[in-house]
């Protein structure tokens, strides 16, 4: 068996060199032949022209036989894909026009896909970098209930639920803790903040990675309570801040209230588990704890803020471990429900624990992110196909134009399956250029795309290994859907019709065509579609007022670092910082606040006279700010004022309400006056003196929120001060001359971090708009493509009818008549596409619909326009060649031929 | 040479091919002339399949191929059956004639069995 392989491959080989020689010996043997049978002939007496005819005759088809003698020989596989490739090669150079229009077609489409690939692909497929066997590796979350019976699922935990679990179960090899955190990390002015990951030794264990410099720390030095205050950088941080140097280890490295020793530095690209990008440093779980918390952390209920990974055992299987890990977690929780009888009852919290990915993406957790980029995905997959269905039409129209010299292909010998071969090669190696145009341009694109979708710390290298392997899958799709249909007609019908008529007569609209444009129409459509209702969304979010503004707000926080001030202290410090920021030219305003929007938030309870249970309405959200705070935030009072400097500590307590919250406690009355009691129900009544603007401060869409504003004078000061600052001009300009002067104000370790609001508040509007931005570029894409579609196809018919045509206007048809006849043909189609599409969208609008924002799926207006930039798109590739077709001379017209 | 050619069965031209060589090396038009001759004109070998056989059966090894002179001083390719090629004739041979035999005794039955 191996043998025979062995000499056939030998075989082929040696052929395929010996090609030229044994391609000159067939001649040599078959003109022999051919030469001895015609001389039989003549003998006969017949002429020498007439005896070679009869020779070829009885030969049959000398091409063939060619073809049918090298089949013999073994080197027809090899050599004539290498026969079939010269030969499209040499077509596309022949028609650079076509080559370039196709070439660029496949390369935005297959571009299109490569770099959306890339992004699902880290959002969802790949495992993080470096993690060792995924299967058994997941992230751990537990489902519950809030008190109030609504379903929750958690992914942070309190350290004794990690102790916990791995002293109750057994099916698993190994548990990790850890969390993220933005850190202070370096002493006096040096002072910066950047994130940290604290890890338990474990953590490490997950991954197949070695440190680029020391070592990781181990067991020992991650012992409950206090561990070992050791430090492992992170690659970047490593060079950004010691320039890659190796003289660091034993290094010293303040982080946080403690000290760190250097003892390694992670290698060039680790991120762990974590979903925020590279750490710039990996520090002993416990020993951050212990620092923040004190010894008796391991014992609190109430901390909870670590996430877990958990390594199961491989022989056991994915359900059983849920089931044990369940059972840990109830265990656990009984222990916490005795402590803390008034948390509820065990029975109604419904805990149970789940295994889940380690990708955020794909578990329970899962963010807006990835659902836009799947859809995106869907989008880019569409501009493919729509981008086929222009290619594979394009190579219809060529085969159409070619169907002479296939059919004098045909008669000369060659095999149907050769010729549809030589299709496809040619669609192939159309399909590949267009491939590796594509990969140039998802290399390009995928930058902007990247940085809107992941972080931009994640960032590697774009075309990787499983991004080819998918762009060389999109390539052979692309390829068999584009070369197949013109491959299929190849060479029907009767020959000698098509070898007698002109280039312009015969059935020269195949079924294929006609389809494939409404298909077209069809994508386009719904993709318009999609992308229209994006844009209103997107406007809607933009438009969308917050209540508040956030481009010229900077906000400003002291960290104590440790440092506990009393409450005198940090009042004054507070008034400091005011005043101060007050100074600072190209400051406006400045207020004390507790609240960042979107980023932190108080709740309290709230009694209101008449009216039971009011926390039941919803969330309230608690601010305090001191006399400029509606200033500041650019927030307009609707009635009655903002606070002042009357609302001092001591003076009769008031609060200013939201717009929403005064209907829905009082609705159809005037709020003010009213009497509120905040924190306590024994709490003396705080006067509402005024209603703001509403703010969004929590959530765009959030319904059951709101929020109410007390001055800071009036409430017990925050631990931390924290400060906005509205200034004219660049915020960014301010942000360095205000940290500096407001870090000279910071007693012992604490620090000053300025950051613009708009930081913290356009994270949240990501997702909204990153949507949007890829559904208009494919859309755009889309519309383009199928214009050129549209236009090239309808455009052709109508070359091709320009001989019947100039029928039409010399039998003494009015060019208008023509042409509406042209017209209404590409408008059916068109039509029938729209129709399609409009239906096909109206029924995924469903799907659509947690994506948009204030946007109903289903608006009119948009499906409206589409059909109209369709139709209109349609009406002018139809017109403009029936215009000029309606001027050729209808003699001319006549006489056109090949 | 009132015959109409019958077209030849699947399988059949490469033992027919085979006997024609069976007599010496010869070259492909003397093989189809020897089979047209031999066969009475019943069949019309047509020349382009010969060479394909002619070369399949030279992959295979059945034949050997020389280039010499033809009688009036051509270039020619030589065919000539390898012991491979003789033993196959023997085996296609006896198959054959099996084959016939029964074909015919099944076609000239008169009575039902």
């Amino acid at each position: 068996m191996l043998n025979r392989l062995f000499s056939e491959i030998r075989f082929r080989v040696r052929a395929l060199f010996r090609r030229d020689r044994l391609e000159q010996e067939l001649d040599t043997e078959l003109s022999f032949h051919l030469q001895k049978e015609a001389e039989k002939h003549m003998a006969t007496g017949v002429s020498p022209e007439e005896a070679r005819r009869r020779a070829r005759a009885a030969f049959g088809a000398v091409q063939g036989t060619k073809d049918d003698a090298r089949d013999a020989r073994g080197i027809s596989l090899i050599d004539s894909l290498a026969q079939d490739l010269k030969y499209a090669l040499r077509g596309l150079r022949k028609r650079p026009a076509f080559t370039m229009g196709v070439v660029l077609t496949l390369g935005l489409g297959i571009g299109a896909n490569a770099a959306m690939f890339g992004i699902v692909d880290r959002l969802l497929f790949r495992p993080p970098l470096g993690l060792k066997d995924p299967e058994t590796a997941h992230r751990v979350f537990q489902h519950g209930r809030t008190q109030d019976r609504r379903p929750r699922v958690l992914r942070n935990f309190a350290f004794r639920r990690y102790l916990d679990l791995q002293r109750t179960t057994r099916s698993f090899e190994s548990f990790a803790a850890f969390q993220t955190r933005t850190l202070a990390l370096g002493e006096g002015s040096d002072t910066h903040e950047a994130k940290v990951t604290l890890a338990s030794a474990s953590y490490f264990q997950f991954f197949d990675v070695r440190p680029a410099l020391g070592r990781f720390y181990g067991p020992a030095e991650d012992s409950v309570p206090a561990g070992s205050p050791v430090v492992v950088l992170g690659h970047d941080y490593w060079q950004a801040r010691y320039g890659g140097r190796s003289d660091i280890i034993g290094q010293q490295l303040r982080i946080d209230r403690g000290t760190f020793t250097i003892i390694g530095v992670a290698p060039n690209g680790f991120v762990g588990a974590g979903d925020q990008g590279v750490p710039a440093a990996f520090v002993p779980i416990t020993a951050y704890a212990h620092a923040a918390r004190g010894p008796g952390y391991p014992a609190l209920h109430t901390w909870t803020w670590m996430e877990m990974l958990a390594r199961r055992k491989p022989e056991i299987s994915e359900a059983a471990a849920n089931q044990d890990l369940t059972s840990a977690f109830l265990a656990s929780w009984r222990e916490t429900i005795a402590a803390n009888p008034n948390w509820g009852k065990l029975e109604d919290m419904g805990i149970r624990g789940e295994l889940a990915p380690m990708l955020l993406a794909r578990g329970p957790h899962a963010g807006r992110d990835a659902k836009v980029a799947t859809w995106v995905l869907g989008v880019a997959a569409i501009v493919l196909l729509i981008a086929c269905a222009n290619v594979a039409n394009l190579f219809l129209s060529r085969a159409f134009a070619r169907r002479r010299e296939f059919a004098m292909r045909l008669a000369l010998g060659v095999t149907r399956a050769r010729l549809a071969r030589q299709l496809l090669t040619e669609s192939l190696v159309l399909a590949l250029i267009g491939g590796a145009v594509g990969l140039v341009i998802a290399q390009w694109g995928a930058a902007a795309l990247r940085a809107a979708f992941l972080d931009a710390a994640a960032s590697a290298v774009i075309v990787d290994p499983r991004t080819l392997l998918f762009t060389a899958l999109a390539v052979m799709v692309t390829a068999l859907l584009t070369g197949i249909v013109p491959a299929l007609q190849t060479g029907r019908g009767n020959l000698n019709l098509t070898l007698k008529g002109g280039a312009n007569e015969g059935p020269h609209r195949s079924r294929a065509r006609p389809l494939l444009l409404v298909f077209q129409a069809t994508l386009s459509v719904v993709l318009l579609i999609g992308a229209g209702l994006f844009v209103r969304s997107l406007s809607h979010v933009k438009n969308y007022r917050l209540g508040y503004d956030v481009a010229p707000v900077l906000y400003a926080s002291a960290n104590p670092r440790g440092y506990r001030p009393s409450e005198a202290e940090q009042r004054s410090l507070a008034e400091a910082m005011l005043e101060t920021a007050k100074r600072i030219p190209g400051v406006q305003y400045a207020t004390l606040t507790i609240s960042v929007p979107f980023w932190s938030n108080e709740g309290t309870g709230l009694w209101v006279p008449g009216i039971d249970s009011v926390t039941r309405r919803g969330n309230f959200l608690f601010n305090t700010g001191s006399p400029d705070y509606f200033k500041t935030l650019g927030t307009r009072i609707l009635k009655g004022r903002a606070f002042d400097e009357r609302d001092r500590a001591g003076a009769a307590p008031v609060l200013v309400v939201g717009e929403r919250m005064a209907e829905a406690l009082w609705p159809g009355q005037d709020a003010l006056s009213k009497c509120v009691r905040i924190g306590a129900d024994t709490a003396p009544c705080s006067q509402v003196i005024g209603v703001a603007e509403e703010m969004r401060l929590r959530s765009l869409t959030g319904e059951r929120e709101y929020s109410f504003f007390v001055p800071s004078a009036q409430h017990t000061a925050p631990p931390v001060p924290e400060i906005f600052v509205r200034v004219t001009g660049d915020p960014e300009r301010l942000i360095e001359p205000l940290r500096r002067e407001l870090q000279k104000l910071m007693p012992g370790p604490a620090y000053v971090n300025v950051v613009p609001l708009s930081e913290l508040v356009d994270p949240s509007l990501k997702a909204w708009k990153f949507g949007t931005t890829m559904f208009v570029a494919f859309g755009g894409l889309a519309l383009l493509l199928a214009a050129i579609g549209l236009y090239s196809m309808i455009a052709y018919d109508v070359t091709q009818r320009t001989r019947e045509l100039g029928v039409r206007i010399a039998l003494g048809s009015s060019v208008s008549r023509v042409l509406g006849l042209i017209v209404s043909s590409g408008l059916r189609l068109v039509g029938a596409g729209v129709v399609l599409g409009v239906l096909l969208a109206l029924w995924g609008a469903k799907w659509m619909e947690g994506l948009l924002f204030q946007q109903t799926p289903r608006d009119p207006v948009i499906y409206g326009v589409v059909a109209g930039i369709l139709l209109l798109v349609a009406v002018v590739a139809a017109v403009l060649p029936a215009l000029r077709a309606t001027r050729i001379d209808p003699n001319s017209a006549l006489r056109l031929d090949g | 040479m009132a015959r109409t050619p019958i077209d030849l069965l699947q399988g059949t031209l490469d033992v027919l091919i085979l006997k024609s060589l069976s007599w010496g090396p010869r070259h492909g038009h003397a093989v189809a002339r020897l089979i047209r001759a031999s066969s009475e004109g019943a069949f019309e070998v047509l020349d382009g399949s010969l060479y394909a056989a002619l070369h399949r059966m030279e992959e295979r090894g059945w034949v050997e191929a020389e280039w010499g002179l033809s009688d009036k001083g051509k270039r020619a390719k030589f065919y000539q059956l390898t012991p491979l090629g003789r033993q196959q004739l023997k085996n296609e041979t006896a198959s054959w004639q099996r084959y016939s035999v029964a074909v015919a005794k099944l076609l000239t039955a008169t009575v039902q069995p």
